[in-house]
């Protein structure tokens, strides 16, 4: 069991990319962690450097209060899944899950009980004398799972291991997984680029971006408070709705249509702030008649979620999406109205969440760019 | 209708002829080119067993005479014996040192690599060619192993390391670097690595390369003719050579059963190591 502290963190790479930049982070004991961010942002860097295949450029590397930042991998007691899986093609099931343990110097019957004991935790029992080429995709992401349990590490590092996997097994080996974690209580970091995936999965989590952690809190906070605009549009299966608007005499403009401001934020703004409006698709609600604080648009496509829709609404310039319960034709005219609880401000300017310190840096510049991203899909 | 029809009918016929000519003169010259190269390997394979051996290739009058007779030659065996030491140890080295080389070469990025091994790969034919013939000699001479086999395979293994390094980089580069990563972050060190994951993982480059160097080792007339004096230490391509001259006339019956014995490890080799090893990759994991 282990706790992980990075301090100042950074890794920049010969050519010149600042992958992880200036990065603090605490993981606890027994902690399962999800780092977040779109592809790019230094996710596999910094796992990679935790485990000791990059050397960090400054900063340190502390693993249950010992600076690990200069031990090479094999003496810093991890087990890492990588994407490809990294299974030894020339070597039977047993004996990959065996092998991180014969480098070990255990001995030959301890080995193979060992090995044998991991594999049948993960239903690899009838697999063992086979070959990786010889398996399925997911029977090979539980082969790398239980080499990396097998001998016991005190961290585990896990770099999108799922992301080659069909969306239904996917599924499946990711309940698997959060439920093996649980068991053997292993501090865990999970690499992943899919949000579903992290907020499935996670005790806490970190949106990256740019080398940098964006947002450190729990799934649900995450989901319900995005801090920025960053994290807003990132952040959820369905984009959420962002809307360009001004805080006019207490109520905000949005495109000529006024709405009440979110309790939460009134007292943080002032008359003439420009901000964005944000509010998830599954808290807002569609009235076929003129109501108070309500958009005006017409339906103009219905996505069938399952038991429920999902309808894109345009009028005047913007754009919404809202979950129903019944489709409606195309063209319908409704009025969208947002859950006031759920709705929150972003500045325009930096695009953090108003009332929260402001992000400084060249961030600031691009926490636009995201956004127009979203809308356009 | 019909008129369209006979104008068209004999241009089709035309191209029709046109095209069987041209296919019976395409085969016509392969089975010309097949039969050219057929002739070689079946007169080796007809005439040391003829009790009258000519430089035909025909049915043998069958007798096993001409082997009896290239055993009673006193450097027979041991020509073949020092064309076995060799091969052998020239394979060794060059397996053992290109696989190091290639190694390093594929997973550390020295500027200028690629380079390197373009004009190491130029300058290999020149080592081991007929340019080089008069500075080697004077090279070996001066460092004392003319004369020996050591000398020899340095020479050998020399013009042979450059393309070895060159094939087998290719097979490292193929293999993904998270096998090794997975093995350091279990506490594997290099050598453990390079044994225990890299070297079997591509067990098929060394193989490819191993028979390679001994079948070009087998056959090298030029280099230890140059090099070795002593006719006890002559391999088998150059002690062939004195049977052809020695009544100034070739001694066919003793030639080509000599040459037959020559062949046979080669051959046998090569359907070994591609029985035990295959020439092929190991189905991998999704890349
Ligand atoms: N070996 C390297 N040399 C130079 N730059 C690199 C190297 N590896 C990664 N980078 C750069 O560092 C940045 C972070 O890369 P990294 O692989 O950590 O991203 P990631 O978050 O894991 O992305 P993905 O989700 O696509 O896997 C990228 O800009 C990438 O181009
Ligand atoms: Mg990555």
């Amino acid at each position: 069991m282990a706790r992980v502290t990075l301090r100042s963190l950074t890794k920049r790479y010969p050519g010149g990319v600042t992958a992880v930049d200036a990065l603090d982070l605490e993981i606890a004991d027994g902690e399962f962690f999800a780092l977040l961010g779109p592809s790019g942002c230094g996710k596999t860097t910094l796992l990679r450097t935790i485990a000791g295949l990059e050397a960090a450029t400054t900063g340190q590397v502390i693993i249950d209060d010992v600076d690990v930042t200069r031990l090479p991998p094999g003496d810093r007691d991890i087990g890492m899944v990588f994407q490809d899986y990294a299974l030894y093609p020339h070597m039977t099931v047993q004996d990959n899950i065996a092998y991180p343990l014969k480098v070990r110097k255990v001995n030959k019957d301890e080995r193979r009980g060992m090995a044998a004991d991991a594999a049948g935790n993960l239903q690899l029992g009838e697999l063992l004398e086979r070959r990786p080429g010889q398996l399925s995709g997911g029977q090979q992401q539980r082969v790398a799972v239980a080499r990396a349990i097998a001998y016991q590490p005190r961290l585990f590092l896990f770099d999108e291991p799922l992301s080659n996997l069909d969306a239904q097994l996917r599924v499946e080996a990711r309940t698997f997984l959060k439920r093996l974690q649980a068991e053997i209580g292993v501090t865990t970091v999970y690499v992943t680029h899919d949000q579903s995936e992290a907020l499935a999965l996670a005790d806490r989590m970190a949106v990256m971006q740019r080398g940098r952690v964006r947002q450190l809190a729990t799934p649900e906070e995450v989901y319900r408070r995005p801090n920025s605009l960053f994290v807003a549009s990132f952040i959820g299966s369905m984009p959420m709705n962002l809307l360009d608007a001004e805080v006019v005499d207490g109520a905000l403009d949005i495109a000529g249509s006024r709405l009440s401001l979110p309790p939460d934020s009134a007292e943080h703004v002032t008359s003439g702030d420009r901000v964005v409006f944000g509010s998830r698709p599954e808290f807002a609600t569609l009235h076929d008649e003129p109501v108070d604080n309500a958009l005006e648009g017409q339906v103009a496509v219905a996505e069938l979620l399952g038991n429920s829709y999902l309808l894109t609404v345009e009028g005047s310039g913007l754009q919404m999406r809202a979950v129903a319960a019944e489709a409606a034709p195309n063209g319908t005219r409704v009025w969208v109205t947002f859950d006031e609880a759920n709705c929150l401000l972003y500045r325009r300017d930096d695009g953090g969440l108003v009332g929260s310190p402001r992000v400084e840096g060249d961030e600031a510049v691009d926490a636009d760019a995201p956004r127009v991203a979203a809308a356009r899909q | 209708m019909t008129a369209a029809g006979a104008a068209v009918a004999p241009g089709n016929s035309r191209r029709v002829v046109k095209s069987v000519l041209t296919r019976i003169g395409f085969y016509v010259m392969v089975l010309l080119l097949g039969v050219f190269f057929a002739l070689p390997m079946l007169w080796l394979l007809a005439a040391p067993f003829d009790r009258t051996p000519t430089l035909a290739a025909g049915v043998p009058d069958f007798t096993f005479d001409n082997f009896v007779r290239v055993f009673e030659n006193p450097f027979v065996l041991p020509s073949l014996r020092n064309s076995l030491i060799l091969a052998l140890a020239t394979m060794v080295l060059v397996v053992t040192a290109a696989a190091l080389c290639a190694y390093a070469l594929s997973r550390v990025h020295l500027p200028g690599r690629d380079i390197l091994l373009y004009v190491l790969l130029l300058f290999s034919a020149v080592v081991s060619g007929t340019a080089a013939m008069v500075p080697l000699f004077l090279l070996i001479f001066e460092i004392g192993l003319i004369n020996t086999h050591t000398g020899v395979v340095l020479v050998l293994a020399g013009g042979l390391m450059p393309a070895g390094i060159f094939i087998l980089k290719d097979f490292m580069d193929s293999t993904p670097a998270s096998y090794e990563e997975s093995a350091r972050v279990a506490g594997a060190s290099a050598l453990q690595t390079l044994r225990d994951i890299v070297v079997p993982v591509v067990r098929p480059g060394l193989a490819v390369i191993a028979v390679w160097t001994v079948v070009q080792v087998w056959g090298d007339f030029l280099i230890p003719f140059i090099l070795l004096r002593d006719p006890e230490l002559a391999p088998a391509a150059v002690v062939m050579f004195n049977f052809y001259t020695e009544g100034g006339q070739a001694n066919l019956p003793l030639i080509s059963a000599y040459s037959f014995l020559y062949s046979v490890p080669v051959v046998v080799m090569y359907l070994f190591v591609n029985r035990r090893y295959g020439f092929r990759f190991y189905g991998g994991i999704k890349r």
